[in-house]
């Protein structure tokens, strides 16, 4: 018989099996928070930015979302993360500044330092 | 921060310390600069990494090696080998798969976040909420499946009472002991709760960790359900957090798709599900007999205990109670293992604790410290200190049940013991900085409103109490205090807190016994000095015109209390029996002619 902790390691390796195969490894990670706060704050219409781009053929970016990391006052935060490089995290986004970080991050690869957190 | 290539970080924890991690900061400052990188890679020094006994620890991020026992001889072939041929030297480097701290790959540079530990909020801001996979492949649901494979209940009780987990509802009771008198009470049928109904006004942990991270929650109930022998749980939410709900609910649904809930859990012959009841978000819900009621359909109030739940609860089934936070624990407890719990913190409170720091503080969130931390590095090197260059006066803990700790205090290591010892408590987490422009009676007064609201009137010494408490801090902050209201407060405050039935009215009246304790100047100068040093209590309040007037008529037209007089092009002058003292004036005025006195005596 299986056992529990046979079985959910079975279970974790498909799980990241699929992550995988949506692109995790191979494309920019983009997390949008969206709790609560962050919603409060915009991050919905943020999100709605990075999806809308998605919808829109540009490819490349593995869209997720996120909780809440805990620091309220720079919310909305965005966080883009690429496999074997430093995490960039984008602080205070809106919606125009979503756009820019679409053109320039994901679409040209420049980090757009004065949005990070400092 | 963060725009390196590299990003090194240095514990400096106690004990990498203690065993000189200091020095190798200048060290790898000296070697980066010898080959023209120190630029290019970001040196951070955190707070304990939670890997003490392989100190000092060094990691080096975006691979997040971990490097152990490093001497100051081992830095250049760091630097050399990682940072510029990007090959991790595999000599010094140590393979963990910690549960905790996973979120320092990406946060670990910044200063925020590098101070803290995460075990409860480890995968907050991490990882999507609401996808399984995401949680299955940072080791979710492992904990069940090790404990339901390897561990018999008694074991997991055990191994929880062997961390030193307590309560983090606020009260630290040991959540072993509680669990092992659920356990062990003579009734077959027993349940489990987690307490969601987070009441303190500010506080926002327990929502934080149920929207970013869900299952971690429901997989902590659940072996707290296998632990004592429970087939059903529950978990008690205020209606006022639907997103958290939502979460709960499709994390609910997800674990039962998967095994993780219902009849044979993982093909185990335990079996176990868990119902979402929701609260009509009133304070004393939160107090673990008045939950009870009101799960039962009954009106929220409390009832005097013994009976414990642990003996008669929830529909007079021996009842486990733990706190969101409690619950977010377990599985870091079980699979990081209890012996590395208990070394984190201090002798009496292990492992970490989530504040929601808030008030006069640059930055504001979620902190999550090791016990010990100092509630001084908290408001500076996690929180930036106080804006505007103004004074620190208070820092608040426990929200409405807590006390206000002074500057002396802010030394005060946090754990259940020293900070009571110091006259507050640790509460659930809420963390409020006052600073010099606020008024400490007022504070006292903003708590126990709230409190006096809340407080269901089942008992007299609480309903009435209160009443009188609230209704004397009013007068003093009217200007209409008389002697021996101080003495009055410390009466009834005490009587209240020893006679009240439940834990509201036994600390209702903390925040204004320690704002008299240790503010007790402040109360004197409202009472018969005529005075609120921090200019909040519109009633000390005087405004005068002065010569800087122009006679632009601006603040005339403003005054809804009619109280300015003057001719246009001419000074005016202000009425101190018409005027209310709302400050409209002062702020409308662009000639900075009105001046802003909190000394009535002197106007």
């Amino acid at each position: 018989m299986v056992t529990p902790l046979e079985l959910i390691k079975k279970k974790k390796a498909e799980a990241i099996n699929r992550i995988i195969n949506d692109g995790y490894l191979s494309m920019k990670r983009v997390y949008v928070g969206m709790a609560t706060c962050e919603i409060a704050a915009g991050s919905k219409e943020v999100m709605d930015v990075f999806k809308d781009a998605i919808k829109n053929g540009v490819s490349g970016m593995f869209l997720s979302q996120k909780g809440c990391v805990g620091r309220c006052n720079l919310e909305p935060t965005v966080e883009v993360v690429e496999e074997g490089k430093i995490p960039v995290k984008y602080v205070k986004v809106t919606p125009a500044k979503a756009k820019d970080i679409i053109e320039r991050h994901i679409k040209k690869g420049e980090v757009i330092k004065e949005w990070t957190v400092q | 921060m963060g725009m390196g290539e590299y990003v090194i970080t240095i514990c400096s924890g106690s004990n990498c310390e203690g065993r000189n991690s200091r020095a190798l900061e200048s060290v790898i400052a000296k070697e980066l600069a010898k080959r023209g990188l120190a630029d290019t890679v970001t040196v951070s020094v955190s707070g304990c990494l939670g890997m003490c006994g392989k100190g000092p620890v060094v990691i080096v991020n975006p691979q997040y090696t971990i490097y152990n026992y490093v001497t100051e001889n081992d830095i250049p072939e760091i630097i050399e080998e990682h940072v510029c041929k990007g090959k991790p030297v595999a000599r010094l480097a140590v393979v963990e798969d910690h549960l905790f701290n996973r979120f320092y790959r990406v946060f670990g540079d910044v200063k925020f976040f590098s101070k803290q530990m995460r075990i409860a909020l480890r995968n907050c801001g991490i990882i999507d909420p609401e996808n399984l996979d995401a949680y299955l492949s940072v080791r979710g649901y492992e904990a069940l499946a090790k404990v339901l494979t390897n561990m018999a209940p008694q074991e997991v009780i055990a191994e929880v009472k062997k961390a030193g987990l307590r309560g983090r509802g606020g009260a630290g009771f040991p959540t072993g002991v509680k669990w092992e008198l659920t356990a062990k009470a003579k009734k077959e049928d027993k349940v489990v709760i987690c307490n969601a109904d987070e009441g303190d006004p500010g506080a926002f942990m327990d929502r934080s960790a149920i929207e970013g991270d869900p299952h971690t929650v429901l997989e902590g109930i659940i072996i707290g359900g296998y632990a004592v022998g429970a087939k059903k749980g529950y978990v008690y939410i205020r209606a006022e957090y639907p997103l958290a709900i939502k979460r709960l609910e499709r994390a609910i649904d997800d674990a039962r798709k998967a095994g993780f809930l219902g009849n044979n859990i993982m093909g185990s012959d335990f079996s176990f599900d868990v119902e979402i009841k929701l609260g009509a978000g009133a304070f004393v819900c939160g107090e673990e007999t008045a939950l009870i009621h009101s799960i039962e359909g009954s009106r929220g109030m409390p009832r005097p205990r013994p009976p414990y739940p642990s003996e008669e609860g929830l529909f007079e089934k021996p009842t486990l109670i733990n706190n969101v936070e409690t619950w977010a624990n377990i599985p870091v407890v079980i699979l990081d293992g209890a012996e590395w719990f208990s070394s984190i913190g201090t002798p009496t409170s292990k492992g970490t604790k989530v504040f929601a720091l808030a008030g006069k503080v640059k930055n504001t969130g979620l902190v999550e410290v090791p016990m010990g931390t100092t509630i001084r590095e908290i408001v500076y090197d996690i929180g930036g200190g106080i804006p505007n260059g103004k004074k620190i006066k208070s820092v608040q803990t426990g929200g409405p049940s807590g006390g206000c700790l002074t500057e002396r205090d802010l030394d005060t290591k946090i754990d259940y013991e020293s900070l009571a010892k110091a006259g507050s408590i640790m509460g659930s987490g809420g963390m409020i900085v006052i600073d010099e422009d606020s008024c400490m009676v007022k504070m006292a007064k903003f708590f126990l409103e709230f409190t006096q609201n809340e407080s269901c009137g089942k008992c007299t010494p609480c309903r009435e109490g209160t009443k009188r408490m609230l209704e004397i801090l009013t007068r003093i902050t009217e200007g209409k205090g008389v002697e021996g209201d101080i003495e009055k407060l410390e009466r009834l405050g005490n009587m209240i807190k020893k006679a009240s039935l439940c834990g509201l009215g036994q600390s209702a009246p903390n925040p204004v016994l320690s704002t008299i304790k240790n503010f007790r100047e402040e109360y004197e100068e409202h009472i018969s000095g005529g005075k609120c040093r921090a200019g909040e209590c519109a009633t000390f309040l005087s405004y005068e015109i002065t010569d800087k007037c122009v006679g632009c008529t601006s603040c005339k037209r403003v005054c809804s209390a009619k109280a300015i007089s003057g001719e246009p092009k001419k000074k005016h002058t202000i009425d101190p029996d018409k005027c209310t003292r709302c400050g409209l004036c002062y702020s409308t005025c662009k000639f900075k002619a009105i001046t802003k006195l909190n000394d009535r005596r002197k106007s």
